[in-house]
C-alpha cells in the first residue's frame, strides 16, 4: 500500500456518506481525470492493519488483475496512519460520470429500446457473474451504484467493501433504500450471492417501467409490496429462523409480472420471474441468467452489433 | 455543511430535484463548496438535466479547476458526453479553453477516441 507522502488526488465534492465514512469525487491532478475516493478508518495495533482488512484489500487487488470490463477499476490503495490506534485506508477507484438512474431518466420517451435493455442486462450480469465467481457479493445493488459510461458500458461500483466496513466500524444508523432488497434480507434470514440477483431483477423491471418496482416504506411494507406481485410464499418456503411471521401477510396469489412490467417479451418476463424468486436457493444465478434464452447472443454480423452504442 | 456544499453534492450525484430544491432555498449557483468548486465544475457529467438546470440559473460555464485548469467542457469532452458538451456550448462555454497541460477539450476527446465529440468540436 502506498504511504501518505504523494497523494495526487484533490477532493472536489462529497458524493456519498455511508455508515463507515464518506465517498468523494476527486481529481487526479497528474492525469486531470476524476476518481472516486472511499476511505475507511481502521483500528491498528503494534502489528499494523488488522489481518481481515489486509485480506479484503488483497482480494480487491486480485479481482483488479482480471481487468473486468463491467466493474470499476481500482487504481490505488493508500494507507495513512492517523494515530497509533487508527489508520485511514483510502481506495481510489476510476470515476464514471453517469449512473444508471441518470441514464434511465435521460432516455427519451417511451424509454430505452428493448435491445438496449438487453445489452445493459447482459453487461450487468456479466459483472455480477464475475464478482460471484470470486465469492464477492455486492449487497447494495441499485441504479445509483451501477455506472454507465458515455459509450453505454456498464460498470459496477461499490462492491466488495461491505466486509471491510462491517468489520471495523461502529455502524452508525443510516437510511438505506429498501427497494432492491430481497426477502431473505428483509426477513433477516441468512443470505449470500442470490441477494444481488434479486436486486438485478428489480432493476431489470425498472428499465422498462422507468420507475422502481417495489417502493416500500418499511421492511414489512416492502415485503407486502413484493407479495402483491409474486404472491405469498407457502408455509414450506418461509424461512424457519425468522421473527416476522408469515401470518402477518394477507394470502395473495401471484399476479402476471407483465401487469407490472408492460412491453416486455415472454422470454424477458420468464427471466425476470426467475430472478424475483422468493427462495434464494431456487433463484437463478448470474451465470445461468446469461445462458437464458432472453439473453443469448443472436448471430448477428459484426456490423450490426451495437453492444456499446448509445441510444 | 453549507447550502453550497449540499448543492455541489447534489450536482455531483446527478440529483436534479435536489439541485432545484437547494437553489430554491437560496444556494448560490456560482458559490463554491468547501473544496473551492462550483456545482457545474463537479456535476455528474452525464446528467444533462443537472447541466441544463445549473446553466439556466446562471452558472458560469468557464470556471477552471484551480489546480489543473480544467473547465467543465474539458471534463465533458474527456468523458465523451456529447449531449453535455452541446449544452455547455449553448451557454457559451469556451470551446478552445486550454488547461494547464495546454490541452483544449477536443484534444482530450481525441485522446480517448470519442470521434463524435471530436467531430462536433471541430465543426464549430
Ligand atoms: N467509481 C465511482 N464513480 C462514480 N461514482 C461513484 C463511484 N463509486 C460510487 N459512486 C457514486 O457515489 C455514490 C455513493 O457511493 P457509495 O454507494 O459507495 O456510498 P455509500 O455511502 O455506500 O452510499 P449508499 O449506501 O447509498 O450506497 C454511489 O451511489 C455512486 O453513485
Ligand atoms: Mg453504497
Amino acid at each position: 500500500m502506498a504511504q501518505g507522502a504523494s497523494f495526487p488526488y484533490e477532493q472536489v465534492a462529497e458524493i456519498g456518506g455511508g455508515a463507515y465514512g464518506t465517498v468523494y469525487k476527486a481529481r487526479d491532478v497528474e492525469s486531470g481525470k476524476f476518481v472516486a475516493l472511499k476511505s475507511v478508518r481502521v483500528q491498528t495495533d503494534q502489528d499494523g492493519l488488522p489481518i481481515s482488512t489486509v485480506r479484503e484489500v488483497a482480494l480487491l487487488k486480485r479481482l483488479e488483475q482480471f481487468d473486468h470490463p463491467n466493474v470499476v477499476r481500482l487504481m490505488d490503495v493508500c494507507a495513512i496512519q492517523r494515530t497509533d490506534q487508527e489508520t485511514k485506508v483510502t481506495l481510489v477507484f476510476e470515476h464514471v460520470d453517469q449512473d444508471l438512474k441518470t441514464y434511465l431518466e435521460k432516455a427519451p420517451v417511451p424509454g430505452l429500446p428493448p435491445d438496449r435493455i438487453k445489452d445493459l442486462m447482459r453487461q450487468l450480469l456479466c459483472g455480477l457473474g464475475f464478482l460471484h465467481s470470486n465469492r464477492v457479493m455486492h449487497r447494495d445493488l441499485k441504479p445509483e451504484n451501477i455506472l454507465v459510461t458515455s459509450q453505454g458500458q456498464v460498470k459496477l461500483a461499490d462492491f466488495g467493501l461491505a466486509r471491510i466496513y462491517s468489520c471495523h466500524m461502529a455502524l452508525t444508523p443510516v437510511v438505506v433504500t429498501l427497494w432492491y432488497r430481497p426477502p431473505e434480507v428483509l426477513l433477516r434470514s441468512s443470505y449470500a450471492t442470490p441477494v444481488d440477483i434479486w436486486s438485478t431483477g428489480c432493476i431489470f423491471a425498472e428499465m422498462f417501467r422507468r420507475k422502481p418496482l417495489f417502493c416500500g416504506e418499511s421492511e414489512a411494507d416492502q415485503l407486502g409490496k413484493i407479495f402483491e406481485v409474486i404472491g405469498l410464499p407457502s408455509e414450506e418456503e418461509w424461512p424457519k429462523d425468522v421473527t416476522i411471521s408469515r401470518k402477518h401477510f394477507p394470502p395473495l396469489f401471484p399476479r402476471p409480472i407483465t401487469d407490472f412490467v408492460p412491453e416486455m417479451d415472454e422470454q424477458g418476463a420468464e427471466l425476470m420471474l426467475e430472478m424475483l424468486t422468493f427462495d434464494p436457493l431456487k433463484r437463478i444465478s448470474a451465470l445461468n441468467a446469461l445462458e437464458h434464452e432472453y439473453l443469448k447472443e443472436e448471430e448477428t454480423p459484426d456490423t450490426e452489433r451495437e453492444s456499446v452504442a448509445v441510444p | 455543511m453549507t447550502l453550497e456544499d449540499d448543492l455541489a453534492s447534489a450536482a455531483a450525484t446527478g440529483n436534479t430535484a435536489g439541485v432545484e430544491d437547494l437553489l430554491r432555498k437560496g444556494a448560490d449557483v456560482n458559490g463554491v463548496n468547501k473544496y473551492g468548486r462550483t456545482p457545474l465544475q463537479v456535476m455528474m457529467m452525464g446528467s444533462t438535466a443537472v447541466a441544463r438546470l445549473l446553466l439556466t440559473r446562471g452558472s458560469r460555464p468557464n470556471v477552471a479547476d484551480r489546480s489543473t485548469g480544467t473547465t467543465p467542457l474539458h471534463d465533458a469532452a474527456r468523458e465523451g458526453f456529447l449531449d453535455t458538451v452541446k449544452i455547455l456550448l449553448e451557454f457559451s462555454a469556451n470551446p478552445v479553453a486550454v488547461d494547464n497541460s495546454n490541452c483544449q477539450p477536443v484534444d482530450l476527446a481525441r485522446e480517448r477516441g470519442y470521434g463524435d465529440v471530436v467531430a462536433f468540436l471541430e465543426s464549430l
